[in-house]
């Protein structure tokens, strides 16, 4: 077992590599406290779209909180980036920046990065705090819109100082909050990231003074070392073999000059796991589309880490950090969805090619490892903002809402109704604070009966949620992959409904929405938004006659689906 | 002579407190808990307890309870057959939750529970807006086939929980009234009477677990009352999770206030504890077999929260919540974290240490209790250590084989890492201290207080082992062990107050708050706290009757209450309001924007009987410590200074004002108090026990 102290601890006992790993995950969950507790939007305060991280000098990830898988693999590209566009780092510095083309996820995804120093002014490391922003400017309400490039995405910030020896830089908030639709919004989120940084900095600091600046460096390799060394085990636990998937998405949200419908475009990707190691292979995979489908190499790179980290390490043993990734390779060729240049638009990519990517694994490896995947589940952040004016007061608004769908079945139990799933751990905003905040009325929020698809284990069910437009006209945008492309169960398991989303007019009359688009509601219109469901495990011909009637009772499954799937005549 | 008395269920021990008001006495009666029937259990423990202290029944002034039957019935899943009633359009809010997992990865993981299956979800036609209104009427004719589904399902509980109830509570009420003239025994929980608040998914989370146990807490107390008036004892009251007792009646109409109540007792025992020594900045520390709590107690007031989940995932220290059943009552606020003497420490496939979250808890129980354990655990490494004594375990109640406990150690840590025995021992109590101390960082530092001003109470039977350890982790200067720490929380049954909390939204930005509608407000909520505390027999002097209000800067989501002056509200209460709540913020995450608008939330009225205090004056430790050795010596590991011969002292010989020098180990039958180097002791007459770093540590 000589092995494992030159390893994982080097000249440090157990104890101490233990209790100082403890406190490095314990500082990012507290910089998650004071961001929830202190931010201003719903999407940060109530829904959680931001994640926390514990950077070393090199701008490797030691530590990820226990925020969104999706930011897995570009997190330490958002503190490299600052690196290299800085070399005079100081003490009492923050840094800023957005640009998926410079380390970043999309443009609402604000990186805050602050550097922690010893006290002999030697840098220990950084935190970085990704918050999603609920308007970075660009053409539409929450920065969401169906734009061709990503200069009309919104404001384009490259890695600049915000903070210089603890003071805030004028010049840089005033261009930022020049561009963005709800300034003083944006200020009580951007006050929230750097006191979130500025806590987990503190202790990192006072870290370094009890165990000594060096020692603290070596266990922060340590922990990386330790991780990819237990992701090594993990991977050769797992059996041999390879698997490829193709897959198509709904579209990129652009009509093409003579299109009736949005085109759909595709993905391939072959897994290949050998030993210790795992290789990600996009090649046939689509260029890149001109709606704002494509996704940044490390957007993609966290969805294939999110499927192997739940293939291989469900119970969670190994803390995600960059170390965990070293025996994973993702290759895509440039210009493709998967692996978007400059100036190819990305907002919707950042959630919805990681799902996509994710789901596309554990069915690319269903072949060699059966016991170690699960069936599609939602596959998409189903996303819908809306802003206009409240007429109430005066002001302008943006609400960003997401709805839930299914968590696919498993090898031996069911699916999960309507939860987050995949790359994505977002919660819903109450009924109640959508119309004490915004000029809307919620209809209804309930499961869509017969969504999950049909198995021997039975696939999670789908919300529905429908907004009643009130004394206004908003502009809103729609953004849910699988309304075409269903999400697909394994081993003759039935795939999950996909998604509809339509208006009904205030004359009763429906329009059906496509999967992205950005279109106008009148007063008095219902926005119903059916997300997709989630697919089945096994053959439905072998499901307990029970647990479907049980299904029946509680209105999961319906009489007519029963007889249809399962043969149950009820 | 007059007696207090306390009854508190823990899971292998029913503890009773004892306490003679004019002379300060106490002891704690410990009896085996009977979990096949607790109220049995709890009469024998009474019987007791008042026998051994020739207690006649009518001298005695207070009889107090801390249950565990709410909380057992919730984790439990053995609940009433509850009915949930809705707006149509929302009978999934209960089962939709909040859509966040609590598991990133995990693709075993289970749906969270839902307490009530969704074909006893009914909707009705109504709604009312965000402005009170309302959109549509209650259509009364569906209440008829609703009724007929509760008669048919044989359903023993109903819960109503309609959108903007706390706005407008016509509907509920209306359903309400018809509901119990058609179902005069069933039980009807309205969210607008339990929780009138806003945020459907908690209030109905509330108001459906209110439903779910309040048929058996009545079955319950029913039984337990029975006996007592049989025994002549004084009403019951049950320890309510925000620190005060309530009389039976109004536990009934909040059962879900009685989840946590026996956790609760031991913060409200520090800090009658503080109040004793004249400390009235506190962190109290309870150790168990699995669990360490801690909580804050600030100027003498316990810290309450809002934000609480029953049966959350163990593992979660932190509020990331998702697992658990949320009950958005006040619950003293404590952080846990899964680790104890039962705590299994194990080496992961990498080759890296940890201690828990597993625990080997009661049965089988740490490696060195002979009952099959082949995990090592924290308690083993203390025994290892010398912490505590292989000869007078349990005070002699325990024969304990430290042969197996260290063979466990050598197995399962020392070998595979190359250690010593002692050393992988003393590195698995370093890891456990560190993840204990864990939780007195987030009541302390993480709400912005400073550890150095505060005193440490530890109690628990682990507690002041670990205590000094973990105080010098975050730098405390000073650790208080209560007298009789194993049935601590007992004493707080006796220690409190009557006290019930009432809560509303008040939705309205501070600046333009009417001042007025205020007033009124207020008015109500003093008018039934007080009503309360008139129906409970407290007479006028002792009624008292406190203000508060949730603040929140407008466009945040989670608010931080703020106390609030009495009388008409005018300008200056608004002002103080403001100002109280931007140095809160401030202090608490470190920022703050005094120019930006404030939104109120809630309004808060807590209506307290207060019972009059005690003085202590404990005489009842030595009898614990009947014929025990009080000399010798042993070996004991500090991490300070290695294995060394340690002096060994019985807590029970320790008559007035002693002073001891660390190390040494102080030893009494519930429980050893580790001092280490560089920490003195000092004993009080009242029974405590002071430990301090010295000047020189």
């Amino acid at each position: 077992m000589a092995e494992i102290e030159n390893g994982a601890f080097g000249d440090n006992d157990p104890a101490t590599f233990e209790v100082v790993k403890n406190s490095l995950y314990s500082m990012a969950a507290e910089m998650r406290v004071v961001l929830s507790k202190t931010a201003y939007s719903p999407i940060l305060k109530s829904a959680g779209d931001f994640s926390c991280g514990i950077f070393d000098v090199r701008g490797d990830m030691v530590a990820q909180g226990p925020d969104l898988p999706m930011h897995l693999g570009s997190m330490p590209l958002a503190v490299k980036a600052v690196i290299k566009a800085w070399e005079d780092i100081e003490p009492g510095d923050v840094f800023i920046h957005n640009d998926p083309y410079f380390g970043g996820s999309h443009l609402p995804d604000v990186n805050v990065v602050t550097p922690a120093f010893a006290d002999d002014q030697s840098l220990l490391g950084f935190a970085c705090l990704r918050a999603h922003w609920p308007d970075v400017g660009g053409g539409t309400p929450g920065s969401y819109g169906t734009e061709t490039e990503i200069f009309g995405e919104g404001l384009r910030l490259p890695p600049v100082r915000l903070y210089r020896r603890g003071e805030p830089i004028r010049e840089v908030e005033d261009i930022i909050f020049a561009n963005i639709r709800t300034p003083e919004e944006g200020r009580g989120n951007l006050r929230a990231q750097v006191a979130a940084n500025h806590r987990a900095v503190t202790r990192l600091e006072a870290l370094a003074r009890r165990y000594g600046t060096d020692r603290l460096m070596r266990i922060m390799q340590g922990i990386m070392d330790y991780s990819e060394s237990m992701m090594r085990r993990a991977l050769s636990a797992l059996p041999d073999g390879e698997g490829s998937f193709e897959d198509f998405c709904d579209g990129d949200g652009i009509l093409e000059p003579g299109e009736t419908e949005d085109a759909p475009f595709t993905i391939k990707l072959h897994v290949k796991k050998e030993g210790d190691r795992l290789a990600v292979d996009f090649a046939g995979t689509d260029p890149v589309v001109r709606g704002p489908m494509n996704s940044p190499l490390a957007v993609t790179a966290s969805g294939v880490f999110t499927a192997v980290k739940t293939v291989a390490d469900s119970d969670a043993l190994i803390p995600p950090n960059s170390g965990c990734w070293r025996p994973i390779s993702v290759v895509a060729e440039p210009g493709t969805v998967v692996n978007a240049t400059l100036p190819a638009p990305v907002v919707y990519a950042n959630h919805e090619i990681a799902h996509r990517v994710c789901d596309m694994v554990y069915m690319a490896m269903s072949g060699f490892a059966p016991d170690n995947v699960m069936a599609c589940s939602q596959g998409t952040s189903a996303i819908l903002t809306m802003g206009g004016v409240d007429r109430r007061n005066g002001n302008r608004y943006v609400n960003y809402e997401v709805v839930k769908g299914g968590f696919g079945a498993r090898p031996n139990k069911d699916g999960i109704n309507a939860i987050a799933a995949s790359v994505a751990n977002t919660a819903n905003t109450p009924v109640e604070v959508v119309e004490m905040g915004f000029p809307l009325r919620v209809e209804r929020y309930e499961l869509i009966p017969d969504s999950g698809g049909a198995g021997e284990y039975r696939g999670g069910l789908a919300a529905r949620r429908v907004w009643k437009i009130l004394d206004h006209t908003a502009q809103a945008t729609v953004c849910c992959e699988r309304s075409k492309s269903p999400p697909f169960g394994l081993f003759e398991g039935q795939a999950g409904a996909p998604a509809k989303i339509y208006v009904i007019e205030a004359d009763g009359t429906r329009r059906d929405l496509n999967s992205k688009e950005h279109f106008l509601a009148a007063e008095g219109s219902e926005i119903w938004y059916e997300v997709p469901g989630s697919g089945g495990f096994g053959p439905p011909a072998r499901r307990d006659p029970d647990k479907v009637k049980a299904d029946v009772r509680d209105g999961y499954v319906s009489i007519e689906a029963a007889k249809r799937d399962y043969g149950l005549d009820l | 002579m007059s007696w207090r008395i306390g009854v508190d269920i823990g899971g292998t021990f029913t503890d009773v407190a004892v306490v003679d008001e004019t002379s300060g006495q106490i002891d704690v009666v410990k009896t085996s808990t009977t979990p096949q029937n607790f109220a049995a259990g709890v009469i024998e423990a009474l019987r007791t307890a008042m026998q051994r202290h020739d207690v006649p029944p009518s001298d005695v002034t207070l009889l107090s309870h801390a249950t565990t039957v709410v909380t057992n019935a919730i984790l439990e899943q053995k609940g009433a057959k509850t009915a949930l009633i809705t707006t149509r359009g929302f009978r999934d809010v209960l089962e939709l939750r909040r859509s966040a997992r609590a598991r990133l990865y995990d693709r075993n993981q289970e749906p969270p529970a839902v307490l009530v299956p969704r074909h006893r979800r009914f909707e009705i036609t109504e709604r009312i807006g965000s402005e009170g209104q309302v959109v549509t009427p209650l259509e009364e004719g569906e209440i008829q086939a609703i009724v007929e589904q509760i008669v048919q399902n044989d359903i023993e509980a109903v819960a109503v929980c309609l959108l903007f109830s706390f706005l407008n509570d016509q509907h509920e009420r209306r359903i309400g009234e018809r509901l119990s003239e058609a179902l005069p025994d069933v039980p009807v929980f309205l969210s607008a009477d339990v929780l009138p608040e806003l945020k459907e998914f908690e209030r109905t989370s509330t108001t459906a677990i209110c439903a779910y146990v309040g048929p058996i807490l009545a079955s319950y107390v029913e039984r337990l009352e029975k006996a007592t008036r049989e025994l002549e004892l004084p009403p019951l009251h049950i320890m309510g999770s925000s620190g005060g007792v309530l009389d039976v009646a109004e536990s009934l109409k909040m059962p879900a206030m009685a989840v946590e109540s026996g956790p609760a007792a031991g913060v409200i025992a520090a800090a009658f504890i503080g109040r004793q020594l004249d400390e009235p900045n506190l962190i109290s520390f309870d150790m168990g077999g699995t669990t360490a709590k801690a909580s804050l107690i600030k100027d003498g007031r316990v810290e309450v929260t809002s934000e609480y989940e029953v049966g959350a995932d163990a593992n979660v220290v932190r509020w990331m919540h998702g697992t658990g059943h949320p009950i958005k009552v006040p619950v003293i606020d404590l952080a846990e974290v899964s680790a104890g003497g039962g705590s299994i420490a194990w080496i992961d496939p990498g080759g890296v240490m940890h201690v828990g979250p597993q625990s080997a808890g009661a049965e089988p129980g740490p490696v060195c209790y002979g009952r099959g354990g082949q995990e090592p655990t924290v308690t083993d490494c203390d025994l290892i250590l010398g912490y505590l004594d292989p000869d007078y375990f349990l005070g002699g109640e325990l024969e304990v084989d430290i042969t197996a406990a260290e063979a466990a150690i050598r197995d399962k840590i020392a070998g595979p890492l190359g250690l010593s025995v002692q050393r992988a021992a003393a590195s698995v109590i370093e890891v456990v201290d560190h993840n204990m101390a864990e939780v007195l960082r987030i009541v302390s530092v993480e709400r912005g207080h400073d550890p150095r001003e505060f005193s440490l109470v530890a109690f628990g039977g682990a507690g002041p082992v670990h205590a000094a350890s973990m105080a010098a982790e975050l730098d405390i200067p000073r650790v208080i062990i209560p007298p009789i720490p194993g049935g601590f929380s007992a004493l707080g049954l006796v220690a409190t107050d009557l006290r019930r909390e009432y809560v509303r939204t008040f939705y309205q930005r501070l600046d333009e708050a009417s001042h007025a509608e205020l007033s009124t407000a207020y008015a109500a909520m003093e008018g039934a706290g007080m009503g309360m505390l008139v129906d409970a027999g407290v007479p006028e002097a002792k009624r008292k009757l406190q203000r508060a209000a949730d603040i929140r800067y407008t466009q945040q989501a989670y608010e931080l209450t703020v106390p609030v002056g009495d009388g008409e509200i005018g300008d200056g209460h608004l002002v103080e309001l403001a100002e109280a709540f931007h140095a809160r913020h401030l202090a608490t995450y470190g920022h703050h924007s005094a120019d930006e608008p404030l939104q109120l939330v809630n309004i808060r009225v807590s209506a307290i009987g207060t019972l009059g205090s005690l003085g202590l004056k404990p005489t009842a430790v030595a009898e614990h410590a009947a014929g025990f050795a009080p000399w010798k010596r042993r070996e004991v590991y500090f991490k300070e200074v290695g294995a060394i011969q340690c002096d060994i002292v019985a807590r029970a010989g320790l008559h007035g004002q002693a002073e001891l020098a660390g190390p040494v180990i102080i030893e009494a039958a519930d429980t050893t108090v580790v001092v280490p180097p560089e920490w003195v002791a000092r004993s009080d007459p009242r029974g405590f026990l002071v430990m301090e770093r010295s000047a020189d540590g």
